[in-house]
């Protein structure tokens, strides 16, 4: 069993709240059966909170109707899901109450060529997305790992980055606008059509990355690019950990900077090296990248070349360039095999994405090795280097209390040392219930204050998300 | 439960099975989702939640065990069985009496083909259809098999057309070069549909089998692969049919066993091994049987492999067709795709190649049928559903020919064909089918 599941006492919704949501959405877009309601008590975290009953809105006006009703029955706590794949928690029913499912929004409302906008609502599929613009020639590019399955709503409610975030950011940078329902039931809108807006706070931004703590999205407009002609890969690695860094940060100082700079520390490397077979690439060494350059045709043949000569100097144990898109399938095909291959260290995983300042990378990456040791628990560790953000992954038997514990120790060692180095506790997947505990490391008592106030101007009565952050 | 399953313990709920599950996609309700349905048997396995049998049944129903789910999961999570295990343990225990499923099964089973084609027959009386409100097929011919078991000579000459005579079932002929070790001789499994209900498919493929010089041989004793069976929670009845067509084979001197049909080989291939065990009395049989069976695209591959020439057809006509890629068919573990068209389709990519003037066309997700066997039967309003979706991909690709390599596909295809365009359907073929004909020609 998946270390037990944990049920609280159900709330104890009035029926008649129940009805009253079938009178506004009918019947079939309302759920309330015991077995419908296990199927919205979980996300990709280990945790399980069971809701009362599950709501399936169409548009603002709906949710604005949903989120007065729960105001009027006993302040009914409401919780938005997209997809459900988060790593925090952001999407569970952590008090009971209605989980609003946003997955029946997904449309794409409007494309605005002329301003490089594009409108949508919160339940469209990030891939979804991204294909149908990459036909009109657009691209909208923050790219978290889940972005095929997980939705743009959860994606501006975490505030979702990717690989490609070294060159395009993540998703902050897109969003131009929103439509919200704050926990009074009211319907705002946020941002304009313009890249420059300076007409008081900037409530967009404050928003997104809110953890849907502040209110409901029922639309979302996003700033687009025009999609990059071509793209090539290089496949590197090194021995010595310096050369490494000292080679990828020479490429961030580029103006032609990669478009992806993903690496694999010594333990990644070594966790996919059982399981990964390839003809053509050999995964090796200490410390290794995956580098993308994208523009045009000419750009990328420029780019690739002058990644090589820079990286050459460095003297690399292995590099591999390829513009072939079966070679760079193979490539990525390693950089995924990272995440299955850990299962053989245990079927617990405590899943960390901090960030830190890219030039701390060098003292995080030894830091994480003795704590593996000092704990004597496998941690794995591969990222996002162009960003600071490491993944770290560690490792255990769920059926061990004596190990978990320890991972518990190892978590907390490393979130510590994360904010000595200047870092953040949550590169991209949020605080949610996984990482509040550890707020305190890094804010004080005046500092949670102010988060907590700012909720209440949105949400006075604590029903939109209660439970998450802090 | 015949077969231990605990990969729903390696389930992590991260939702990668979302978007590729035609049963969520119906409406994005996460209680007709794979992940969901994990959820639910996880509970009812710990008791940890009183359930209703019911509700349970209602998810389990809707799914269409055609197992894209499977293809994507990262855990290896095995959700077609853990599916086909609850369904076994609802039926079990809810035991029903009567149920339009069962008499279709019952059929089915007892191999009363004529009982099948007279029902399917009065099913498609307009008077039945308006009333009943659904499509049925309509069988296409005789039987391919008959009362005797057929055996059909490797035939290397292109010259003659297929044989008159295995059009009527009755060529019975001694094989000629039974020694011959040049000559690869394979057993062909029909299934029920390809030889009940559409018998132009085997004898197509027969057809393609023996122009390539080889042997085919078709005992009688086959019948259903039991998917239906295990789909609806027949575990017993699954069985029997498995256990039948294991002895249908036994003992012949076959290189392998040939299927046209993707549903039959998944059954064969991947359930079979699953529900038997050694203290079952004809596990051997059961194990040989679904090791040696292969789809006829893979066999084409082998022989390939073997340095035999596949043989190389022209069609009259020029056709412009997509090839719907069955959710059961599989390549080979080790197939490594060459051409555009093996890139496209995979396997079966290999037979398109050797037809002259059959060009495919690109779909762009390769979007489930709807079919998912039994769930056609007792969805059909929702089964049509995810059929109209795998149109507009079809509409878009603008073909005029669709192909395949399925029996249920097949239906769901040809039942909606004509949702594109009023009064003018598509028409909806097997690829071995259009192969033989460019073998004709």
């Amino acid at each position: 069993m998946r270390g037990g599941i944990i049920f609280i006492e159900l709330y104890g919704m009035d029926k008649k709240l129940i009805n009253e949501f079938e009178m506004i959405l009918g019947k079939d877009r309302v759920l309330s059966e015991t077995e419908e309601l296990l199927c919205y008590s979980y996300d990709a975290t280990s945790k399980d909170f069971m809701p009362d009953a599950v709501v399936f809105p169409l548009n603002a006006e709906e949710i604005s109707k949903i989120v007065k009703l729960c105001l009027k029955y006993n302040n009914t706590p409401i919780v938005g899901r997209g997809s459900g794949s988060g790593f925090s928690g952001g999407s569970l029913p952590l008090k009971g109450g209605v989980v609003v499912s946003f997955t029946k929004m997904n449309r794409i409302l409007e494309l605005d060529e002329e301003n490089m906008f594009v409108t949508i609502e919160p339940g469209v599929i990030n891939a979804d997305l991204k294909s149908y613009l990459s036909e009109k020639g657009y691209f909208y590019p923050p790219d978290p790992a889940s972005y095929e399955f997980s939705t743009i709503g959860g994606n501006v409610a975490e505030c979702s980055g990717g690989p490609a975030a070294v060159k395009y950011g993540v998703t902050k940078d897109y969003v131009a606008a929103l439509e919200v329902i704050t926990g009074e039931g009211e319907i705002i809108y946020t941002g304009s059509k313009t890249v420059k807006n300076v007409s008081g706070y900037n409530l967009t931004q404050l928003f997104t990355g809110s953890e849907g703590t502040l209110g409901l999205f029922s639309k979302i407009m996003l700033k687009i690019l025009s999609k990059p002609e071509a793209n090539s890969l290089i496949l590197v690695s090194f021995n010595d950990i310096n050369n490494g860094f000292n080679a990828a940060i020479s490429l961030l100082k580029l103006r032609n900077r990669p478009s992806m700079l993903e690496f694999m520390d010594k333990s990644s490397i070594e966790s996919v090296k059982s399981i990964f077979k390839s003809d053509i690439i050999k995964i090796t060494g200490n410390f290794l990248f995956i580098i993308e350059a994208d523009g045009s045709k000419e750009e990328v043949t420029k780019s690739i070349n002058e990644y090589k000569n820079i990286l050459e100097e460095f003297s690399p144990v292995f590099l591999f360039a390829s513009e072939k898109s079966e070679d760079k399938k193979v490539i990525m095909d390693a950089r995924k095999a990272v995440s299955p291959s850990l299962r053989k260290y245990g079927d617990l995983k405590i899943n960390n994405d901090i960030a830190v300042p890219i030039n701390k990378i060098p003292d995080m990456l030894p830091f994480l090795e003795e704590t593996s040791k000092k704990y004597g628990i496998p941690i794995i560790n591969f990222g996002h280097f162009g960003d600071g953000n490491i993944h770290v992954n560690i490792m255990l038997d769920k059926s061990n209390a004596e190990m978990v514990e320890k991972g518990g120790k190892a978590k907390y060692d490393v979130l510590k040392k994360t904010v000595e180095l200047g870092g953040s506790l949550s590169g991209e997947h949020g605080i949610g219930l996984e990482k509040k505990e550890f707020m305190k490391l890094k804010y004080d008592d005046y500092y949670m204050n102010l988060l907590k106030n700012i909720k209440k101007v949105f949400d006075p009565q604590n029903i939109i998300n209660p439970g998450k952050i802090f | 439960m015949s077969s231990e399953n605990k990969t729903y313990l390696n389930c992590v709920h991260c939702g990668k099975c979302l978007p590729v599950c035609p049963s969520y996609n119906i409406g994005f309700n996460e209680f007709l989702s794979p992940r969901g349905r994990v959820r639910i048997v996880l509970t009812d396995y710990t008791d940890s939640l009183p359930l209703k049998a019911g509700k349970v049944q209602e998810s389990m129903s809707l799914c269409l065990m055609c197992g894209r789910c499977e293809k994507v999961c990262p855990n290896d999570v095995n959700l077609v069985e853990l599916v086909a295990n609850e369904k076994i343990k609802l039926e079990e225990f809810t035991n029903k009496s009567f149920s339009s499923d069962k008499l279709a099964l019952n059929i089915l089973k007892n191999k009363r083909e004529i009982l099948l084609k007279t029902a399917l027959k009065i099913a498609n009386i307009p008077f039945v259809k308006k009333l009943s409100g659904r499509n049925s097929p309509m069988p296409e011919g005789k039987s391919f098999i008959g009362k005797r078991d057929l055996i059909f000579n490797a035939d290397t000459s292109l010259e003659k057309s297929p044989s008159p005579s295995l059009k009527n079932g009755k060529a019975i002929r001694q094989s000629a070069v039974e020694d011959d070790k040049n000559i690869f001789k394979v057993g062909y499994f029909s299934g029920c549909v390809f030889n009940g209900i559409y018998p132009q498919i085997s004898i197509d493929t027969v057809a393609s089998l023996t122009k390539n010089g080889v042997e085919v041989f078709v005992p009688k004793m086959q019948g259903c692969c039991g998917l239906p069976f295990i789909s609806s929670g027949g575990l017993k009845s699954f069985k029997e049919l498995a256990v039948n067509n294991a002895l249908a084979f036994k003992g012949k001197k076959l290189d392998y066993i040939v299927t046209s049909c993707a549903s039959c080989s998944y059954s064969i291939n991947k359930l079979y091994p699953k529900y038997f065990n050694e203290n079952d009395e004809n596990y051997t049989e059961i194990l040989d049987f679904s090791k040696k069976l292969i789809s006829i695209w893979s066999f084409f591959n082998q022989l390939k492999k073997n340095g035999f020439e596949i043989k190389k057809g022209k069609l009259d006509n020029e056709a412009e067709a997509v090839f719907h890629i069955p959710c059961h068919l599989s390549n080979m573990p080790d197939f490594k795709p060459a051409t555009v068209y093996e890139k496209l389709i995979g396997e079966p990519g290999l037979i398109a190649d050797k037809i002259e003037g059959l060009k495919l066309k690109p779909l762009r997700y390769n979007y489930c049928c709807g079919n998912g066997g039994m769930f056609n039967v007792g969805h059909y309003e929702l089964s049509k559903k995810i059929t109209k979706r795998k149109f507009e991909e079809i509409k878009e690709a603008a073909p005029q020919e669709i192909l395949t390599s399925c029996s249920g596909c097949l239906f769901s295809l040809k039942d909606q064909s004509g949702i594109l365009k009023h009064n003018q359907s598509i028409p909806v073929n097997h690829l071995i089918g259009i192969y033989a004909r460019s073998l004709r020609s």
